[in-house]
């Protein structure tokens, strides 16, 4: 019985460190914030009528997710959003916070100890000190696939191609 | 997502590398300062149809890859630009080897491929593999080669996400971001005649270049060239059918993960923040993906690593 208490007050003590931890977040919801200033709206749809404004760097909750659109819910307002306008996880400004959770759930420092176990890594250091591997690069080669095994492949997936200009970054002032 | 150039120790340059490279430094700075056109003069000049040496080479050794001519940093044809990514690879597979797993390399190279025939630059021998690190990062190497850490697989979960990653890389590739780079870079030190002796007394052209490239080993490419990439990684990956999305949910993985974490210690310092390159694709995308709908994520077939 003893273990098993220490092992439930252990798991109490947990608990509360992450629940003060959470405290201004909710607990239950994924939280976000925006990644640009955009309007939400009543649907998930771009003509659907507006339901309120993001602007960046705001925090949200997520509640849903349809499509390419999250319904979000602010201080003020809960709406539609575009899934590209929404960083999932805790503001980003808020590093302390983010330094202090990873302290509580034992991941602080595991790069640390990663490092130093002989796991391999591609450092600066390693990447500098490697040789050529003629045998490695061979294999590689050796699994080259033609455009045509490619397109195989695809079609197994039912992919189909569409016509979708590359993106350019002047469309980036236009919102 | 990394222009890896990687010292290469396996001739025995190495000391000429060193010595290179640490001159390669110095002309870099010398172009900081004042002496940008005169370095500029120098390039022009060494680029001439010319050097005794190169030729004087090709004539006295008469071993076996003298029949190689010298690489042409200035307008590199295919054949040298894929040359060049093979040494780099090839080095970049001496520090990690391949997952042995032939079920994997073979479905990354099916995914790859097809997305690259998306691509500005269908015809290269696009070639992709995972290699053996619990790093998170990708990397490509001019010619269309191709790698990400079974570390990075790992964070995936479906096609459309492995599809937006290599569709980044492949996008370095086709707009010769990396090759770039180590052209400006060799044609200086071309250029300060610092190269030039070196290049006569081996034929082994590229490897050499490589090597005396290495002062700039696991270098940044500029944030623009970074964003460039995601976009058009986007676009490859949404022309071949998949959700565009992909790339973006890879970015809000790697954005949470811990920076202090040696794991993604070189991602960060190559690239941009995930934050910053997620809120440069929203805005790029805009409005425009509301007019795709049937993109496909594809998590039913996508491979599972073996314990
Ligand atoms: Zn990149």
């Amino acid at each position: 019985m003893k273990p098993k208490f220490l092992t439930l007050k252990q798991i109490f003590i947990t608990a509360c460190c992450i629940s003060i931890l959470y405290a201004p977040l909710s607990a239950i919801a994924e939280t976000g914030s925006a990644l640009k200033n955009d309007n939400l709206r009543a649907e998930p749809y771009a003509d659907a009528k507006l339901a309120g404004d993001l602007s960046r760097g705001e925090s949200l909750e997520i509640i849903k997710k349809q499509g390419a659109w999250l319904q979000v819910k602010t201080k003020k307002n809960t709406g539609w959003v575009r899934l590209l306008s929404v960083k999932r996880g805790a503001a980003s400004s808020s590093n302390q916070t983010s330094g202090a959770l990873a302290v509580a759930s034992g991941r602080a420092g595991t790069g640390q100890v990663v490092s130093t176990t002989g796991v391999r890594g591609l450092s600066e250091q390693e990447l500098k000190a490697a040789k050529f591997n003629e045998a490695e690069i061979k294999t590689l080669e050796s699994y080259t696939l033609s455009a045509e095994q490619g397109k195989q492949f695809a079609k197994a997936g039912n992919l189909e191609t569409i016509n979708f200009a590359n993106l350019t970054s002047s469309e980036s002032t236009a919102k | 997502m990394n222009l890896v150039t990687i010292k290469s120790t396996r001739s025995n340059l190495l000391i000429s590398t060193l010595l290179a490279s640490l001159l390669g430094l110095l002309s870099l700075q010398s172009a900081a300062f004042d002496l940008k056109g005169a370095l500029k003069d120098a390039v022009e000049k060494e680029l001439a149809p010319k050097p005794e040496s190169t030729q004087a080479n090709a004539n006295k050794d008469g071993n076996t890859t003298t029949n190689q001519p010298a690489f042409n940093w200035k307008n590199p044809s295919k054949e040298e630009e894929i040359a060049l990514g093979r040494e780099i690879a090839g080095n970049l597979l001496g520090a990690a080897p391949l997952v042995k797993d032939a079920a994997l390399q073979k479905y990354v190279n099916s995914v790859g491929r097809w997305v690259a025939s998306q691509s500005e630059r269908p015809d290269l021998p696009w070639r992709f593999g995972v290699i053996e690190s619990d790093d998170l990062n990708a990397f490509a190497a001019p010619g269309g080669y191709i790698m990400l850490t079974k570390g990075l697989y790992r964070k995936l979960s479906n096609e459309a996400q492995l599809a937006g990653v290599l569709g980044h890389e492949i996008a370095h590739i086709v707009e010769k971001h990396q090759l770039r780079v180590l052209q400006k870079q060799q044609l200086l030190n071309i250029g300060a005649g610092f190269l030039s002796d070196k290049y006569a007394k081996d034929n082994q052209l590229v490897s050499k270049a490589i090597g005396s490239g290495a002062e700039i080993s696991a270098r940044s490419l500029d944030k623009t060239a970074e964003y460039e990439a995601d976009r058009l990684g986007l676009s490859y990956a949404t022309r071949a059918g998949y959700e565009p999305y992909g790339l973006a949910d890879v970015l809000q993985t790697i954005g949470q993960t811990n920076k202090e974490d040696n794991s993604i210690a070189l991602l960060f310092k190559t690239h941009p923040h995930p934050d910053e390159r997620l809120a440069a694709l929203s805005d790029a995308a805009g409005i425009r993906l509301d007019a795709v709908k049937e993109g496909k994520t594809l998590e039913n077939r996508f491979y599972q690593l073996k314990k």
